[in-house]
């Protein structure tokens, strides 16, 4: 099929404002990716446009765009889902995820994502001293399974980039932070929830979630934001301990999966 | 405010789930709310303090475009009532997630289920009032005295909050509280989010009821309609019963500061030099508590000489 693509285009070097620039691809599968589409174009019609990619995979969370309105990693996501497969033709835009600096097309400065990253303390803190047999800390699977879901964040943007609230306000440390801070609040082996929870509980913490859920379908990797969010609000008001328990009582409703 | 703009027209091409539009029309509708609350405060008070402008404004609420007004707000009630308590839901058990866009569609459904009949009831008042004949628009006199006055006046009170603001960091060096992450606990925040929620809850039955009562079953038309024909009167009557004044000294309050710290969250996200953030705050809230005093002032002293 027949691929049209419009594209935001912006080179600080050269245009006063972004525009709009249309190519057209022929004998595209949907199978195809976005991202390797984009390849296509910048190969063989212009090498001057610019997006970042690095594993071409879902992994490493590069390539966030804002693709036929919503954000989404372009490795990831096919062309299938945007037309039949026995479509003539199959209409694709592709823009920069809003809210940070647009540094040139598609790339944007992920600097104010990373700051607010780092300002939950995304690491282990703890005073034991590591396990005298020299190996790993240990915990149960089910001191694992409370925060399972969200160790699986790859920084990739799509969901602090999709909030209203942080396109009002790029103050707002936004869903991902707030995410990787859940990983760590609710690790058994981590001693720095309170921390943690002061920069979550400041007036740019998570207060400012007002549960749009746009969080939520953004994720690549269908982690409940919006759920972590909520959770980490809850653990302020009543307490870590408090939603633990809740969420223990939930993992026992729900079967554990097959080995 | 340019992220106001970002906000409305991105909001409009990013292609969110139905949550994105809940939250578009709970917040118009809260802020809508709040507005008529203002109003209706302060010209309801002054069956307290001047009678004779009491009567004059009843028969306000009599004009055309009140009455298209009344049914946008218990529009607003309704919706920003039942898509609260889907938040609410949610909040304290984040869990069930999952069913959170079946919840919103159920409000929507259930807002429209009670409407249709709260409109046919409350266009039937219109109608007796109306009559066949042809209707006067009125409006030069809702210009005359609440466009001018109540929209002036707010205009006013911002503008100077903000001067204000200036002048305070223009003398102490304190120019408000700026952008970047501070990484302390906001009791503020804290303690407004479960009162936020706690108050909702408590404003199911305060609200739709006030609106059950004095817009759909009896009615703006009726308050000056019977009787002697003065709207004092029929205040009075009702404040006789010492669970009204009660009922309305608690909607009074917890919707005002309700309203008013929803309109904090709207100010935080759409200002963002902080003189101006915080002027705006500090009107907010001296408005807020002005306007708590002012309704129950009258509401103790009740309708003078009844
Ligand atoms: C009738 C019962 C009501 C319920 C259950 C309710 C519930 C809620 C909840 C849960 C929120 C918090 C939203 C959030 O933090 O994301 C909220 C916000 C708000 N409410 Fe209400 N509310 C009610 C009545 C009112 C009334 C009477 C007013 C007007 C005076 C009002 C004005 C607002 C405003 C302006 C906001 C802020 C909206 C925003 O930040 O997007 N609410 N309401
Ligand atoms: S390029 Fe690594 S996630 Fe897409």
């Amino acid at each position: 099929m027949k691929a049209i693509f419009r594209i935001r285009r912006y080179n600080p070097e050269k245009d006063k404002k972004p525009y709009w620039q249309e190519f057209t691809l022929e004998d595209v599968l949907p199978t195809d990716r976005v991202v390797e589409l984009l390849h296509r174009i910048k190969w063989e019609q212009d090498g001057t446009l610019t997006f970042r990619r690095s594993c071409a995979h879902g992994v490493c969370g590069s390539d966030a765009m804002r693709i036929n309105g919503v954000n989404l990693l372009a490795c990831k996501v096919l062309v299938r889902t945007f037309a039949r497969d026995d479509a003539e033709e199959v209409k694709i835009q592709v823009e920069p995820i809003l809210g940070l600096p647009v540094l040139k097309d598609l790339i944007v400065d992920m600097e104010p994502f990373f700051s607010h990253y780092r300002a939950i303390l995304p690491y282990l803190i703890t005073s034991e001293p590591p396990p005298a047999d020299g190996r790993e800390r240990r915990q149960s699977p089910q001191e694992r399974a409370i925060f399972d879901d969200t160790t699986k964040c790859i920084l990739c943007a799509c969901c602090t980039t999709s909030c209203p609230s942080f396109w009002a306000n790029d103050s707002y440390v936004g869903p991902a932070a707030i995410v990787q801070a859940h990983r760590f609040i609710f690790d058994s082996r981590d001693q720095a929830a309170d921390q943690r929870l002061n920069v979550l509980g400041a007036p740019d913490g998570a207060w400012r979630c007002r549960t749009i859920f746009n969080c939520t379908p953004a994720c690549p990797r269908e982690i409940k934001v919006t759920q972590a969010i909520g959770e980490v609000k809850l653990a302020i008001v009543r307490g870590v301990e408090h939603v633990r328990q809740q969420k223990i009582a939930d993992l026992k409703e729900t079967p554990a999966p097959e080995e | 405010m340019a992220t106001l703009v970002t906000t409305v027209t991105e909001v409009l091409r990013y292609r969110g789930k139905i949550g994105q539009w809940s939250w578009v029309l709970h917040r118009v509708a809260g802020l809508g709310t709040l507005l008529f609350l203002i109003i209706h405060v302060i010209d309801t008070s002054w069956v307290y303090f001047a009678p004779a402008m009491y009567e004059e404004a009843i028969r306000i609420y009599q004009t055309p475009l009140f009455t298209l007004g009344e049914f946008i707000l218990v529009a607003c009630v309704v919706y920003h009532a039942f898509n609260g308590v889907r938040i609410i839901i949610f909040d304290f058990r984040p869990a069930w997630w999952e069913h959170q866009a079946r919840a919103a569609q159920i409000v929507f459904l259930a807002t429209i289920v009670v409407l249709v009949p709260t409109f046919i009831l409350m266009a039937q008042h219109v109608v007796e009032f109306y009559g066949g004949g042809p209707i006067d628009p009125q409006i030069a006199p809702v210009v005359e005295n609440v466009v001018i006055p109540f929209g002036g006046g707010m205009v006013v009170a911002l503008l100077a909050g903000v001067a204000l603001s200036a002048v305070v960091g223009a003398v102490t060096g304190n120019k408000g509280t700026p952008g970047p992450l501070l990484s302390q606990r906001s009791r503020l925040d804290q303690v407004m989010w479960s009162f936020m929620r706690l108050s909702g809850l408590a404003l199911v039955p305060l609200a739709l009821g006030h609106l059950a009562i004095m817009h759909v079953i009896e009615g703006v038309f009726a308050i000056n309609a019977s009787g002697t024909g003065s709207a004092a009167d029929f205040v009075a009557a009702r404040w006789v019963f010492i669970g009204w004044r009660i009922y309305d000294v608690l909607l009074l309050a917890l919707a005002l500061i309700h309203g008013f710290n929803g309109l904090r969250y709207v100010i935080n996200d759409y200002t963002h030099n902080p003189t101006v953030r915080r002027g705006l705050n500090w009107t907010a809230f001296v408005a807020c508590v002005a306007i708590i005093i002012v309704g129950a002032i009258s509401l103790i002293g009740g309708v003078p000489g009844m």
